[in-house]
C-alpha cells in the first residue's frame, strides 16, 4: 500500500493558491498545476485502494484534547471517489480560469484552491468537528468568487446564497455541537470521532431534533425543493469554471453528509423521518424536472435539472436499502461529471450564440460535429439512457426505492421520463432546428476539446464499466446505512451489517441471545467486557458464534 | 468457433463500423463511409451463418448457449453481467435484422449518396443495427434494457437525421420520449420480477418466477403489463403509437430500417423471450392481444385515408405489428415470428420502393400528386407490386402463409379469440384494398408531369420544400438533396430491392401447413417448455384458413381495383358522402390531440406555473410550511439587510455559535 498522507493532499491546493499570490506572475500555472498534483494522488489512490474496504490512509491526530476532536483523515469505499471527482473537475476548472480573463487572477486562483482544500477536508473528515470546519470554510472562496467576480446582480446572488447557506451552516454547527456533546456518556471524554459518535449513540428524541438541524443545511447544499431560493441568482451570477465546480462537487457535500455523518450517528431519528426526507426527494424531483423544461437560460435548465438529480440521490439515501445508497453514492460522481462536461459545453454554446439563452441557439450542430457528438454523449449520460452510468446509479436507486416504497418509487419514475423531456429540449434547442439569428456555427478549439473530452470519455468508460466504482464503494455504502436500516427492518437477525469502524458494532452479551434490533431502543448496545461479534448478513442467528 | 464467439462478432462488426464511420469522418470520402458500413452489417449477418451452423451441429436440446465477459453492474444483491444468449430464438431475430439491414445499407449507399451527413449517416445506421443486435442476444434483463434504450436513442438520431428541419427534430424527440416511457415500464417490470426472483437473468427469472407465482399471480401480471408497456412503446401499438407515424421525417431508407426488420418488431421479440412468464400470466396475454386486434384494426382504418405514401407505409406497418402481438399473445410464438420475418422483407421492400418513387418525384410524397409510373420506372413498379401483394395475402407470396397462420392459431383458441380473428380477417381485406390503393395510384392512370419527364431520361426537381408543412429549405436539408437517385439506375438499389422481391415471394417456403415445418421446428429448443407447443390447428383448419384468407386478399384488391381503375371518380363521392368517417379517419382518430392534451399540455402548464408562481415566491423567499420556517427567517433577513451588512451578519452568527458551543461545555461539564 502506498504512503498517502491526506493532510498533504488536503492543504496542496491551498498552498498551491497562496504560493501563487505571493509570485502573482506564476499564479496560474502555480494553480493549475496544484490542481493537476492532487489528481495524480487521486489517481495513485484510486489504483492503491483496497476494495475490501474499511478507512485507509487513515490519519488521527489529536487537535484539541479538551473538546476531543481529532484531526482525522481517512478514505474508505464511501469517499474515495468523491474524493476522485472533486480531483478531477478541478483541473478543467483551473484551466477554464486559466484562459478567462481575471480581475486579479491570482486572487482568483487562491480561492479556488482554498475551496478545493475545504471540498476535499469535508469529504475525508473523520471527525465531525473537522467536517464542520471545513465545510464552512467552503462557504469563503464562494463568497469572494461570486461576490467579486460574478457577473450581473452578483452583490443580491452572494446575500441570498450567504444568508441561505450560513443558516444551514448554523443549524449545523449547533446540531453538531449537541451531538458531541450530548452523546458524552456521564464521566466520560467528550469525543466528535465520526467512530465514536456512531458508537455512543443517542436518545430519540434527542436524535430527532439534531437530525433534522443537519438535514435542513445538507438539502439547503443540495438544494432541494424547497430549499433551492438561492440557486437561480447564484447560478446566473458564477463564473462558469466556479459554477462547474459548485453544482458538479461541493452540492454533492450536503447529501454525502446524510451518508457519513446523518444515517451512522442517528439511526432512529434516519428512520423516524425517512418518509419526510423521500417527499421532499420525490417533489424535488418532478418540480426540478418540470421546472428545467421551462427554462430559457441554459444554465438554469442544468441548474434545475441538478435539483431533480439530486432529488434521485436523496431518495435512494433514504430508501434506506443498500442498492439505494450504492445508487445514490454512484449518481453522486456520475452528476458530477456531466454537470461540469455541461457547464463546459454551455460557456462554448454561449461563445457561439453570443447568448446563454435557448431562444437565441438553434442549429450550432451545423459545423459542429465534434461539439454536437460530445454534448449529445453527455446529454444520454444526464437523462441517465441505459448504457449510461448514470442508469446504472439511477436504476439502483429506483430498485432500492421500490423495495420498500413502491409508490414513491412509481412516482419518482415519471421523472426519468421528464428527464429525457428537459435534456432533448437543452440539446435540440441549441444544436438542432434552424439557425440561429446571431450564432455562428465552429466547432471546438483545441482547449475546448482538452477540457470536455477527458470528462466524456470517463463517462463512457464508466457507462461499459460501471463495476468499478460499485465494487469499491459496496462494503463502506451498505455500512453506513446499515444501523438505520436495522431500525426499519427490525431482522430476526440482530445486524445484517459487516464491522465498520464508524458503524454501530452490535455485540453479544456472553452466553446470552443476539441482541434484536428493536424500533423502539437504539440498535447500539454497548457492553463492555463483550467483544464484538461478527455476523455474515443473512445468517441465521443460531450461527452466530457465542463467546 | 462456438457459437457464442460467433454471437460476439455479431455484436462486434457494427459496434467496429460505427467506430470507424464517426471517428474517420473527416478522411472518408465518397461512397467509402456507405461500403464500410455495409460491410460491417454482412460480416453480422456471415457471424450469424456461423452461429447457425455451430448450433445445427449440436443436439437439439443443446442449442442454448450463453456467455459473459464480465460483470456490468454487482451490488447488493443486485447482479447483471454483460452476456448473450444465443438461442434459436436471437439466433433467428439476428438472422433477419442483420439480413435485411445489410440490404438496407446497400440501398442506403446509393440513396444517400448526395447527403452532406453521408457518414453521419452510416454510423448511426451500425449504431442502430448493433443496437438491436444487442438486443434480441442480451443474456439478462439489464442488457436488454440498454439494448433497448439504445435503440430508441439511435432511432432518435436517425428520425432527426435532418435536423435543421423542426418537424425532424419533434418528431425525434416525440420518438424518444415515448420509447423513454417504454423503457421505464421496462425497469418497473424486472424491478417486479427481481424482487420476487432475486434474478436479472433469463434463465433465473424464468425459473424463480415458476417457483414464486402462481397463475395469474397479481405481481407477475403488473410484472407483465409492464413488460407491455415497453413492447407497445417500441413496437407502436396502441396507444403508444403516435411517433411511428411522425417517424417518417427521417430519410427513406431509415423507415424501412425501423418499420422492417428492427425497432418495431423488438416488442413482438420480446413478449416471445418472456413467454414463460406470459403463459403464466394469460390475463397480461389477452391484453396483449386485444390491443393487438386494436391496433390492426385502428391503424389498418387510418391507412385507407392517409395520403402520404410513407405514412400509409407506417400505418400499414403499425397495423401488421398488431398482427404479429396478437400471434404472439395467443402463444403462436412460431406464426408471430414468421410473419415478424416475412414482413420484414416485403415491408423494407415497399419502403425502398417508395424511396425511389419520391426520388422521381422531386421529393414529393402526396400520392394525390402521383400517377402513371408504370412505365417511367418498370423495375420498382414490378418489386413494388410484388411487395404490395405479399403484404395484400395473395396466395402464395410470403405474407399469405404467414399472417394466416397467426389467423389459424387465434381461431384454435376458441372463445371469444374468435371475435379477435374474425376482426383480423377483415382488417386483412383492407390492407390488401389500401396497399392496391398505392399501386394503382402510383402506376397507373395518366402520367403526372414527374412521370414524362422520367419517360424523358430526366429526373424532376423541384425547389426543396419541407414535404410536411411545405416550407422552403436550403438544398443540404432534407430530401431531395442536390442529386437524388432512383432504383432503375443504381445497382446497390436495385439489388437490394430485387432481393427482397425474390424473398418476399418465397418466404412462405419455411412453413407451408402440412408441408415444410422448418421454422417451427427450429424455433422448439427455445419454446419446448411451453405449456401450448401442442396446440396447433389441423391441417384442415389451416388450409380452410388460406382459402379464405385468399378470398377476402383478392376480395380487397378487386374493389381497389374497381374504385380506382375502373371508376377513378367514385373514391371522391364516396368521401363526400362520408365526411364525418373520413375526418375521423384523417385525424388519425384524434389520438394525437388527447395525448396532448391529457399529458403534453398540463405537463407544460405546470412547468409555467411552478416558474411564474412558485419560483416567484420562493425567490420572494415567503415560503410557507412548518419546515421551511428557518428559511423564511433567513431570506426575510436577506432582504432587510442591505448586502454591506453581511459581513457584520456572518460575524453574528459565529459569535452565536460560539456563546452556543459554550452553553454546551457548561452543560456538560
Amino acid at each position: 500500500m502506498l504512503t498517502i498522507h491526506l493532510s498533504i493532499v488536503v492543504f496542496l491546493p491551498l498552498a498551491a493558491g497562496l504560493l501563487g499570490l505571493f509570485v502573482p506572475r506564476a499564479a496560474r500555472f502555480i494553480g493549475i498545476a496544484g490542481a493537476v498534483a492532487v489528481l495524480g494522488y487521486a489517481i495513485a489512490m484510486l489504483l492503491d485502494f483496497d476494495s475490501g474496504g474499511g478507512l485507509q490512509y487513515a490519519t488521527d491526530d489529536i487537535w484539541i484534547e479538551e473538546l476531543g476532536i481529532h484531526w482525522a483523515l481517512a478514505v474508505d469505499g464511501l469517499n474515495l471517489w468523491l474524493v476522485a471527482l472533486t480531483a478531477a473537475l478541478w483541473v478543467p476548472a483551473a484551466v477554464v480560469c486559466w484562459k478567462r480573463k481575471w480581475d486579479r487572477p491570482q486572487h482568483v486562483f487562491f480561492h479556488l484552491g482554498l475551496a478545493e482544500t475545504a471540498v476535499l477536508g469535508a469529504f475525508l473528515a473523520q471527525d465531525l468537528a473537522v467536517f464542520v470546519v471545513f465545510f464552512d470554510v467552503m462557504l469563503v472562496p464562494f463568497y469572494f468568487l461570486v461576490g467579486i467576480w460574478g457577473e450581473g446582480r452578483r452583490v443580491a446572488a452572494t446575500t441570498k446564497l450567504m444568508i441561505y447557506t450560513l443558516a444551514g451552516s448554523l443549524l449545523m454547527l449547533v446540531g453538531a455541537i449537541a451531538l458531541g456533546v450530548l452523546s458524552t456518556p456521564d464521566g466520560g471524554e467528550p469525543s466528535f470521532l465520526l467512530s465514536d459518535l456512531a458508537e455512543r449513540g443517542l436518545e430519540e428524541g434527542t436524535q430527532q431534533w439534531i437530525f433534522l438541524l443537519f438535514a435542513i443545511a445538507f438539502l439547503v447544499k443540495a438544494p432541494a425543493f424547497p430549499f433551492h431560493g438561492w440557486m437561480p441568482d447564484a447560478y446566473r451570477a458564477m463564473p462558469i469554471p466556479i459554477l462547474l465546480v459548485f453544482s458538479g462537487v461541493v452540492s454533492k457535500v450536503g447529501v454525502y453528509g446524510f451518508l457519513r455523518i446523518v444515517l451512522p450517528t442517528m439511526p432512529e431519528a434516519s428512520q423516524h423521518f425517512q418518509e419526510l426526507l423521500i417527499v421532499i426527494a420525490v417533489i424535488s424531483i418532478l418540480y426540478g424536472s418540470v421546472l428545467a423544461f421551462s427554462q430559457t437560460e441554459a444554465r438554469l435548465v442544468v441548474g434545475y435539472s441538478s435539483i431533480a438529480q439530486l432529488g434521485f440521490i436523496t431518495l435512494g439515501i433514504f430508501s434506506l436499502d443498500p442498492k439505494g445508497a450504492q445508487g445514490a453514492l454512484m449518481q453522486m460522481v456520475n452528476h458530477g461529471l456531466v454537470a461540469a462536461a455541461l457547464f463546459l459545453i454551455i460557456a462554448v454554446l454561449a461563445q457561439r450564440a453570443g447568448s446563454e439563452s435557448l431562444e437565441r441557439m438553434g442549429g450550432i450542430a451545423l459545423r459542429a460535429p465534434v461539439l454536437a457528438a460530445l454534448f449529445l454523449i453527455v446529454t444520454f449520460a444526464t437523462l441517465a439512457m441505459p448504457g449510461s452510468p448514470n442508469f446504472v446509479g439511477e436504476i439502483l436507486i429506483l430498485f432500492g426505492t421500490f423495495e420498500d416504497k413502491l409508490v414513491y418509487g412509481l412516482v419518482a419514475s415519471i421523472g426519468v421520463v421528464l428527464a429525457a423531456v428537459y435534456m432533448l429540449r437543452i440539446f435540440q434547442g441549441a444544436m438542432h432546428n434552424r439557425v440561429g439569428a446571431t450564432v455562428d456555427s465552429r466547432d471546438l478549439c483545441r482547449l475546448d476539446i482538452g477540457t470536455i473530452a477527458p470528462i466524456v470519455a470517463i463517462v463512457v468508460a464508466l457507462g461499459v464499466y460501471p463495476q468499478v466504482i460499485l465494487e469499491s464503494t459496496e462494503k463502506d455504502t451498505v455500512s453506513k446505512i446499515a444501523a438505520a436500516r436495522a431500525v426499519a427492518h427490525p431482522a430476526p437477525v440482530p445486524a445484517a451489517l459487516p464491522p465498520q469502524p464508524g458503524a454501530p458494532q452490535f455485540q453479544v452479551q456472553p452466553g446470552g441471545p443476539p441482541v434484536e434490533g428493536d424500533p423502539g431502543a437504539p440498535p447500539v448496545e454497548v457492553q463492555p467486557g463483550g467483544p464484538p461479534v461478527e455476523v455474515q448478513p443473512g445468517s441465521p442467528p443460531e450461527e452466530v458464534p457465542v463467546p | 468457433m462456438s457459437a457464442t464467439t460467433y454471437g460476439w462478432l455479431i455484436l462486434a462488426f457494427p459496434l467496429a463500423g460505427m467506430t470507424v464511420n464517426a471517428l474517420g469522418w473527416k478522411l472518408i470520402g465518397g461512397r467509402t463511409a456507405g461500403w464500410i458500413a455495409t460491410a460491417a452489417i454482412f460480416g453480422s449477418f456471415l457471424s450469424a451463418l456461423g452461429a447457425l451452423a455451430d448450433m445445427l451441429d449440436h443436439h437439439e436440446e443443446e442449442r442454448i448457449f450463453t456467455d459473459a465477459l464480465f460483470t456490468y453492474a454487482e451490488t447488493a444483491g443486485f447482479k447483471a453481467e454483460l452476456g448473450i444468449l444465443v438461442d434459436p430464438l436471437s439466433l433467428f431475430m439476428c438472422l433477419v435484422v442483420s439480413g435485411v439491414s445489410t440490404l438496407i445499407h446497400l440501398y442506403s449507399v446509393a440513396y444517400l449518396e448526395s447527403d452532406e451527413g453521408y457518414s453521419r449517416y452510416f454510423a448511426y445506421l451500425n449504431y442502430f443495427v448493433f443496437s438491436m443486435l444487442l438486443l434480441v442476444l442480451a443474456g439478462n434483463l439489464l442488457i436488454l434494457i440498454i439494448g433497448w434504450a439504445f435503440v430508441g436513442a439511435a432511432s432518435y438520431l436517425l428520425i432527426s437525421f435532418w435536423y435543421r428541419r423542426n418537424t425532424a427534430t419533434a418528431a425525434g424527440t416525440k420518438a424518444f420520449v415515448i420509447n423513454v416511457l417504454g423503457d421505464v415500464g421496462l425497469v418497473i417490470g424486472a424491478f417486479l420480477l427481481f424482487s420476487e426472483t432475486g434474478a436479472l437473468d433469463w434463465a433465473g427469472v424464468f425459473e424463480g418466477s415458476r417457483d414464486a407465482f402462481t397463475t395469474n399471480d397479481g405481481t407477475l401480471v403488473a410484472a407483465c403489463l409492464m413488460i407491455l408497456v415497453g413492447a407497445f412503446a417500441k413496437s407502436a401499438q396502441l396507444p403508444l403509437h403516435t411517433w411511428l407515424a411522425d417517424a417518417m421525417e427521417g430519410p427513406t431508407p431509415v423507415s424501412a430500417l425501423i418499420h422492417a426488420a428492427t425497432m418495431v418488431t423488438a416488442g413482438v421479440y420480446l413478449i416471445a423471450r418472456t413467454h414463460p412468464l406470459f403463459e403464466q400470466a394469460p390475463a397480461a396475454a389477452d391484453v396483449a392481444a386485444i390491443v393487438g386486434t386494436a391496433t390492426l384494426l385502428f391503424a389498418a382504418s387510418v391507412a385507407l385515408v392517409v395520403t402520404d405514401l410513407k405514412r400509409i407505409i407506417a400505418y400499414s406497418t403499425i397495423s401488421q405489428i398488431g398482427y404479429m402481438v396478437l400471434g404472439v399473445a395467443v402463444f403462436a410464438y412460431g406464426a408471430g415470428l414468421f410473419h415478424l420475418m416475412t414482413h420484414a422483407f416485403f415491408k423494407a421492400l415497399l419502403f425502398m420502393g417508395a424511396g425511389s418513387i419520391i426520388g422521381a418525384m422531386g421529393g414529393i410524397q402526396s400520392i394525390d400528386r402521383m400517377g402513371g409510373f408504370r412505365r417511367a420506372m418498370p423495375f420498382t413498379f414490378v418489386t413494388f407490386t410484388i411487395g404490395a401483394l405479399a403484404l395484400s395475402g395473395f396466395p402464395l407470396l410470403s405474407g399469405f402463409f404467414s399472417k394466416d397462420e397467426i389467423l389459424a392459431f387465434t381461431l384454435n383458441r376458441g372463445g371469444w379469440y374468435v371475435v379477435l380473428a374474425v376482426l383480423a380477417y377483415v382488417a386483412a381485406g383492407v390492407t390488401a384494398f389500401y396497399s392496391f390503393r398505392m399501386v394503382f395510384r402510383v402506376f397507373f392512370g395518366e402520367p403526372v408531369p414527374e412521370a414524362r419527364e422520367l419517360e424523358g431520361g430526366h429526373i424532376a426537381h423541384h425547389d426543396p420544400a419541407n414535404p410536411m408543412t411545405g416550407e422552403p429549405e436550403d438544398t443540404d436539408v432534407g430530401f431531395p438533396g442536390p442529386e437524388h437517385h432512383i432504383a432503375e439506375r443504381e445497382w446497390p438499389m436495385k439489388v437490394a430491392m430485387g432481393t427482397l422481391a425474390a424473398l418476399a415471394i418465397v418466404g412462405g417456403a419455411v412453413a407451408v401447413p402440412g408441408l415444410t415445418d422448418t421454422l417451427e421446428k427450429f424455433l422448439e429448443p427455445t419454446f419446448h417448455e411451453s405449456r401450448h407447443i401442442e396446440e396447433h390447428p389441423s391441417d384442415a383448419a389451416e388450409y380452410m384458413g388460406l382459402a379464405v384468407g385468399a378470398l377476402i386478399g383478392i376480395t380487397g384488391i378487386f374493389v381497389a381495383y374497381l374504385l380506382y381503375i375502373r371508376r377513378p371518380g367514385r373514391t371522391l363521392a364516396l368521401r363526400e358522402r362520408f365526411r364525418g368517417v373520413h375526418d375521423f379517419l384523417e385525424r388519425k382518430w384524434y389520438w394525437d390531440e388527447l395525448i396532448d392534451a391529457a399529458f403534453v399540455r398540463p405537463a407544460r402548464a405546470a412547468g409555467n406555473a411552478g416558474r411564474t408562481v412558485v419560483e416567484s415566491v420562493l425567490v420572494q423567499g415567503v415560503i410557507v410550511g412548518g419546515a421551511t420556517g428557518a428559511v423564511r427567517a433567513a431570506t426575510s433577513l436577506a432582504r432587510t439587510l442591505q448586502s454591506g451588512y453581511l459581513r457584520a451578519y456572518v460575524l453574528l452568527l459565529f459569535a452565536g455559535a460560539g456563546l452556543l458551543t459554550l452553553y454546551f461545555l457548561i452543560a456538560a461539564s
